[in-house]
Order: C-alpha cells, then structure tokens, then sequence
C-alpha cells in the first residue's frame, strides 16, 4: 500500500517535474523531484533496501519515460541512488533543513555525473555533454528537497503513524519486523 | 527466515532490478525508437495527465507572465512620469529663456535706434511701498554714471527717471508716481501739459494736467514726451488717452492716461545717460529732424 501511494506521489512529482519548466522563469533546468523520491526512501529506515530498489527502478523508469530518455538509464541511477542514500542513512541522520538541502544537493550532482556517464556508455553519440546544467538542476533540487522530503515524511507518517521517523536506519526490533516488504 | 537469508533475499532484489534497468538499458540502446507493450500502456495513462498538467503550467506561467508585464509597465509609468515632469520643467525654463531672450532682442533692438548713449539696466524690485510708484534696477558697469534725473525707457515707451543712485543699484520715480511731472503733447491736437501718476489708484494711470483747450483730446489719442525742459528726449512713447472728462468750464482739459509700458510686468530697461550729439552741420545727410515743436535740448 505504501509503496503504490509513493510511486503515485513519485509520478504526479515527476509530472510537475517535466512540467515545472512552463512555470520557471529561467528556462533551463528543472527540480529532480524523482531523484528526492528515491533519496526518501533510500534514507528512511521505514523502507528495507529492496523495496527502495523497487521504488527507485520504477520512479527512473517513469522518469525516463516522460522525459524521453532511454528506457532503464534512470531506473538504473536511481536504483544506485537509493542505495548511495542508504549507506548515506546508516552514517548521518539527515535531519532539518540544511542537512536535508544538503544531501539533495550532492545527489542531484551525483546522479546527473551517473547519468552522463551511463549514457555515454549506451549511446556515444551523447557524449558527456550536458553536465554544465548538473549545479543548477542541484541548486533547484537543493531547494526543492526540504520541501518534498518533508511531505513524504508526513505521507509515511500517516500511513504508519507509530513509526514516523526518518533518518538513521536503525534496523529491525524483533525479528519478524526486519523480514521482507513491509 | 534468518537476518542472512533476509540480506540475501534483499541483495538478490536489488541485483534483479539493477539487471532489469540494464536489460531495459541494452534493448533500448539496439532499437532506440521502438517502444515496448508495458511502454505504450505506461505513456498512454502518462501523456494525458502531462498534457493537462503542462497546459495548466502554461496557464498558470501566462497569468504570472502578465502579472509580471503589468509590474514592469508600472515601473516604466513611474519613470515616463519622472521623464515628463523633467521635460515640462525644462519646456517651462526654455519658455522663460525665449521670453528673456525676446525681451532683450527688444531692448537692444531699441537701444540700436535710440541716438542717446544708453545703459541697459535689469528690474530688481519694482513697488515694494504701495505710496510709492518706484522700482529699483541694477545697473553693471553703472556706478558712477547714472546721474539723477537720467530719464529710463523701455522698448513700449517711458518709464520714469533715475530719483535715487546708490552704488550699482539705483531707483527710478516710475511716470506713474504722483510726484512725478513730465512734460508731454497730444501729437494730434498739439495740446501739451504735464503728465503726473494719479496718486490713491490701484493700477498704473496717469492724467496730464494744464491740457490747454483747444482741439478736444479722444480716447485712443497717443501721448509723447514734448522734450521741454531737457529733461527728456521728445516724442518718446508715453501712453494712450483713456478717458476725457466732459468738462464745460475752464481753461484746462481734464484726461487720463494709461501708459504704453506695463509697469507690473517689467523687467529690462534703458537708462539715457547723455543725450544724442548735435547732428553736423556739414554733414550731407540729416538724420536727425528739427524739432516740431517745443525746445530742442537734447541736441
């Protein structure tokens, strides 16, 4: 249940994401409001790494379906996305504003570098160009994240009110809590 | 299940959605324009909402666009604004420089035609005491040669004479001062007495006193300076007769004057230092005229 409602707050995101531009003064990049899904999940322990992975497949693929990139480059970065945000969760309780502004930051730099380079790999024609826009779309996902990091939490909060936190992972209680899919 | 078999089984979910990315990555890369089955059915519940979300973007982008015109039109407003006070104050001072610039064309324009030798003097304060008739000019280069009773002109005609000089400032005993005495003619009539301001009146009126009777003076009838007594140049523009009183008895016409200058609103004038040299009686050519009448002392 949890994941069909992250994956349709992931696609109306995206939506705004591929249609964010109309409304941007500055029409040259766009929020990764995709990639702070991804980071959500990949950073709250409520979520176990494989469902995160699922998450983050599902959102790359939506993502590279609206925005016209080749089938499977997003999915396979935010896949490594949402692992990167795990190791990140079990060093650092990404907590507050900053913090949150912070590590959307440094993932929308580090995605976009995936990103290019992964495509370079599957269709020289690419190249590696396009990075010059990477630290504006961080800056904007920067700004965004906060923002969106704290709506999901409400979101998982409602849906499981007792175990609201995000942050560091602290792993199962018991040991029925850490099997599968919760 | 233990916690390994957990990690395992996750491990295992993780690798198998990394390879389904890199399998979608493969198929994508050899057939790039083709779409799958799962593809289409995604993008035909994607598309529509994109579309309406993007036409609502659009929308929204259009309203704040507007918005953000109207903002701009009201700053230039502001500064078109600025701009035309700016422009009506300069439109405002180049009026009064052509103003200032028409009057001094006048001026000189009357000091070229003028044969006396002149000082052209500025108006500083004119009828600063409502008893007095006087106005107060400035006078450069004029310390020590403007003398009392030097008579002043302007380009419509008399104004008064030099009553008082101190230093570059001196103050002149306007024509419509009361204790001011000028003699003047009726060129038409010929009738000559002598001009005094009319003292208690609010506007600037003469009338002439001893009008002998003779030809009857009309309203309209021009007023010159006769010359007699020196202390004016003859036929020097003084008013116009206003008004003529219907007087049955004696020996004197009683008729008032307006003078030709505008008193209220005067701001240059000329002051006659000496008067114009004797013509040469070797000359062949005679310029100036014999007087028609009265002394000729200023020749």
């Amino acid at each position: 249940m949890r994941s069909a409602i992250t994956l349709a707050v992931a696609y109306l995101l995206l939506l705004l994401q591929s249609t964010v531009l109309e409304l941007a003064p500055v029409r040259m990049a766009a929020p990764g409001l995709g990639l702070l899904v991804v980071l959500h999940v990949g950073l709250s322990s409520k979520w176990t790494v494989s469902a995160a992975a699922v998450v983050g497949l599902c959102t790359g693929y939506l993502l590279d379906l609206v925005s016209g990139a080749p089938p499977g480059l997003h999915g396979f970065v935010f896949i490594l996305m949402a692992m990167f945000a795990r190791a990140l969760a079990t060093r650092v309780a990404v907590r507050g504003i900053v913090l949150s502004a912070a590590t959307a930051f440094v993932a929308s730099l580090l995605a976009a570098v995936l990103v290019v380079v992964v495509r370079a790999q599957v269709s020289p024609d690419g190249g590696y160009g396009g990075l010059r826009q990477a630290p504006l779309e961080a800056l904007l996902t920067a700004f965004c994240g906060p923002l969106v990091l704290g709506l999901l939490r409400r979101i998982d909060g409602r849906l499981d009110p007792a175990r609201a936190r995000v942050g560091l992972a602290r792993g199962p209680r018991t040991l029925g809590e850490g099997i599968g899919l919760r | 299940m233990t916690a390994s078999g957990t990690r395992i089984r996750q491990a295992g979910t993780v690798a198998g959605t990394l390879l389904l990315a890199l399998l979608a990555l493969r198929v994508s890369a050899k057939a790039p324009g083709e779409l799958s089955v799962m593809d289409r059915a995604i993008l035909a519940i994607v598309s529509p909402a994109q579309g309406a979300l993007s036409s609502l973007a659009r929308g929204i982008g259009g309203v704040v666009g507007r918005y953000v015109d109207l903002v701009r039109v009201r700053g230039e407003n502001e500064t078109l604004r600025g701009e035309n006070a700016r422009l009506r104050g300069e439109l405002t001072e180049a009026k009064r420089a052509a103003a200032e610039s028409s009057r001094y064309q006048r001026l000189l324009a009357l000091r070229d035609t003028t044969p006396a030798e002149t000082l052209a003097a500025r108006v500083i304060s004119i009828d600063a005491s409502p008893y007095f008739r006087v106005a107060r000019v400035e006078i450069d280069r004029g310390e020590g040669v403007v003398k009392r009773g030097m008579p002043v002109m302007a380009p419509e005609g008399l104004v008064g004479r030099i009553n008082r000089v101190a230093g570059a400032a001196s103050d002149i005993l306007l024509a419509v001062d009361p204790r001011s005495a000028i003699d003047v003619i009726i060129p038409r009539t010929g009738g000559r007495g002598i001009l005094r301001g009319k003292a208690g009146e609010n506007g600037y009126r003469c009338s002439i006193e001893y009008l002998t009777r003779g030809e009857s003076a009309r309203e309209g009838d021009p007023v010159v300076t006769s010359g007699l007594g020196g202390a004016f140049p003859r036929d020097l523009a003084v008013g116009k007769v206003s008004r003529v009183a219907d007087k049955a008895i004696g020996l004197y016409q009683e008729v008032e004057v307006t003078p030709d200058v505008n008193f209220a609103r005067l701001s240059e004038v000329l002051v006659i230092v000496a008067p114009p040299p004797a013509p040469d009686p070797d000359a062949g050519s005679r310029r100036v005229q014999a007087p028609t009448r009265g002394l000729m002392v200023y020749r």
